[in-house]
């Protein structure tokens, strides 16, 4: 066996420039595959970070009716005693804290203008400990405990469409439980650019308090739980479930990722695009491979003639040549892991940025993230695609007539 | 004495590429026809001829790497053509040697793993094959040159790994087609004179090819073809002269 292998791993060798061919096909197959998933990588990775820490936490817990709602009157399937609820979620295993939110929908006015906004009510100190990034373009944060008028934070684009800045004053409109409409004036303290263009044009924050008092009822739509680690997302989601039940109201918890629909619609569109590419460099490695493989064979006519007349079984030439493949496969692969690593590195370090995405403002950097599953992926797929390819020629060199194979010149 | 190899009235014609429907008796060539003879075990044969008269064409039958057309060819008292390719496979591997015009030997391998190869796929093992593949190197005066590729041995070298290589699974026959075409005439010889060496040492059978008449005195059965066809045996001929 170990002399079986000997032949096949020198026979590699025979033809050095065709080999370095191959190799630097299969390799560059491979190293381009660790790119572009590793930039996939870096991107969602990079989103799902965002998503979480831009406010939507690691879980979120919402009344059963919470998903039923009506959008004028959303603490109607708010959470009544959300205190109780928080405390007995807190003290779970990963949790690194709890914030409290009421979203909501009504109308602002600067007296000659109004316009439809997307409210969110939130405690700052527990958005803060929490390490929720606020996008705080101009001005500055919610004071906790205002003393003075009501703050608000609101959206780059609202700001614009509203003509108002920092230091103005806005009248903030919403229906109350009773169905009534109540309003408060709200005093501009920072405006947000979170990058995402249509939420900004909409977007309106002020304190859980204030928002109560507008909508006059002490619920929240949501509580939001930080966790340690998003890796320990399931650990906890398992842990928490059982503190749920047995409360006044039934309350659903939801993970990031049901909740993340951009990011699950940007990951699957890369796993798509990582897919495609996957199955180009499969099948560019698959159709040159063979042709190599062929002529590799054809050289090889009358030596394959005499291994057949000494009595070597076929079954033993079509695993040579499997056997052969295979191992370019796997050199290729090896030179393609060191490439993509490197290449990897060095783009890493370049500082190089891409142009922001559709909706984004701000450009991407342009970097790599290093996926050990991709590189097994990428490596098995090259290595695959040269065993198939290897299938061709070894039958046909397995079903060679010997006495012409060792008449071939 | 033993009779290892049995050729009745065997034919072989090959099909032509360009034959014609409307022409059938002109689509094939016939490559040999009705050729007979007995070879017994330890018998260093000679089959003479000139190109084309169908020496390959006999040796490719007798080493079971074609098929007659017509006829029957037992090996170590074995029909042929009654075998399966998987059994020719076999019976090859462990009754046959063989020596090619061209050495044919692999160029990856280094001389001793060339002489090894038959008893790799014999499934020998490698204590066993490492004895056997020192012996024969010896037995061809080449055991200072086991670790060198073919592309560093000269000519007769190369021929001389081909030989070791043929005998060193102690085959009941040895078949060696046109072994001295690409030698000069000292080495030829030096190469025949080594064959019926081992033939006598060894007891192995030779059945060798040639159209290179000087090699025909180191031999002692001499069986001519003209055309494909057996046109003298020197044991039938010396029998009937005796």
């Amino acid at each position: 066996m170990a002399k079986f292998l000997l032949l096949a791993f020198r026979n590699i060798f025979r033809n050095r420039r065709r080999t370095l061919m191959t190799l630097f096909m299969v390799g560059g197959g491979v190293a381009g595959l660790l790119l572009a998933g590793g930039y996939f990588a870096f991107m969602t990775h990079g989103l799902r970070e965002d998503t979480i820490n831009s406010g939507l936490g690691h879980m979120q817990i919402f009344t059963a009716e919470h998903f039923n709602r009506d959008e004028n009157r959303v603490l109607d399937t708010g959470i009544e005693n959300w205190r109780q609820v928080a405390a007995s979620v807190k003290t779970g295993s990963h949790v690194r804290g709890i914030a409290p939110r009421i979203d909501f929908y009504g109308m602002v006015s600067n007296g000659t203008k109004a316009a439809g906004f997307m409210g969110s009510a939130v405690d700052p100190e527990a958005e803060q400990s929490l390490g929720f990034i606020t996008y705080i373009e101009s001005g500055r944060n919610l004071d906790p405990k205002p003393s003075g008028e009501v703050e608000a934070l609101i959206g780059k684009g609202l700001a614009k469409s509203m003509n108002v800045g920092i230091g103005d004053g806005l009248t903030v409109l919403a229906m109350t439980s009773d169905g009534a409409l109540n309003g408060v004036d709200v005093q501009i303290v920072g405006i947000i650019n979170s990058g995402a263009a249509e939420r900004d044009a909409r977007y309106l924050r002020i304190t859980l308090p204030a928002a109560q008092r507008l909508l006059q009822s002490d619920r929240v739509t949501n509580l939001v739980v930080g966790l340690d680690s998003t890796e320990n997302t399931d650990r906890a989601y398992a842990e928490m479930m059982p503190r749920l039940n047995g409360l006044s109201q039934q309350l659903v918890l939801k993970k990031w990722i049901d909740l993340a629909t951009y990011y699950n619609q940007v990951n699957s569109m890369f796993n798509g695009i990582f897919l495609f590419m996957g199955i180009i460099v499969f099948f560019m490695v698959l159709m040159s491979s063979v042709n190599t493989l062929l002529m590799s064979m054809f050289e090889r006519t009358r030596e394959i003639g005499t291994m057949l007349a000494m009595g070597t079984p076929r079954a033993w030439i079509i695993a040579l040549f499997m056997v052969e493949a295979t191992m370019l496969g796997l050199a290729g692969a090896a030179v393609g892991l060191v490439a993509g690593n490197l290449l990897g590195a060095l783009l890493n370090s370049s500082g190089l940025h891409m142009p922001p995405p559709p909706g984004y403002t701000q450009p991407m950097p342009f970097k790599v993230r290093y996926v050990p599953l991709e590189m097994v992926a990428s490596s098995l797929l090259v290595i695959v695609s040269l065993a198939f390819a290897s299938i061709l020629p070894a039958v046909r060199a397995s079903r060679l007539r010997i006495a012409e194979a060792l008449a071939h010149v | 004495m033993e009779e290892i190899v049995n050729v009745e009235a065997v034919s072989r014609r090959f099909p032509l590429d360009n034959s014609s429907a409307h022409h059938p008796a002109h689509s094939f060539v016939s490559a040999l026809t009705h050729a007979s003879l007995r070879v017994t075990a330890g018998e260093f044969l000679a089959i003479a001829g000139p190109s084309g008269s169908g020496k390959t064409t006999l040796l490719n039958l007798i080493g079971c790497i074609d098929q007659p057309t017509t006829g029957r060819i037992l090996v170590d008292g074995v029909d042929t053509s009654q075998l399966k390719p998987g059994s020719m496979s076999k019976l090859r591997r462990e009754k046959i040697g063989f020596v090619f015009q061209t050495f044919n030997l692999i160029p990856v391998f280094t001389a001793a793993e060339n002489v090894e190869y038959p008893l790799l796929i014999q499934g020998v093992s490698s204590r066993e094959r490492r004895e056997r593949v020192a012996e024969a190197l010896e037995s061809v005066g080449l055991s200072a040159r086991a670790q060198q590729r073919p592309d560093l041995l000269s000519g007769g070298e190369r021929q001389r790994v081909a030989v070791a290589r043929a005998i060193v699974h102690r085959p009941a026959l040895v078949l060696a087609d046109e072994p001295t075409a690409n030698l000069d005439t000292h080495n030829a010889t030096q190469l025949i004179d080594l064959m019926h060496g081992l033939n006598r040492s060894l007891g192995l059978t030779f059945i060798f090819s040639t159209h290179d008449a000087r090699l025909l005195d180191h031999t002692e059965r001499i069986i001519r073809l003209t055309d494909g066809e057996v046109v003298s045996d020197s044991s039938i001929e010396g029998g009937s002269r005796g």
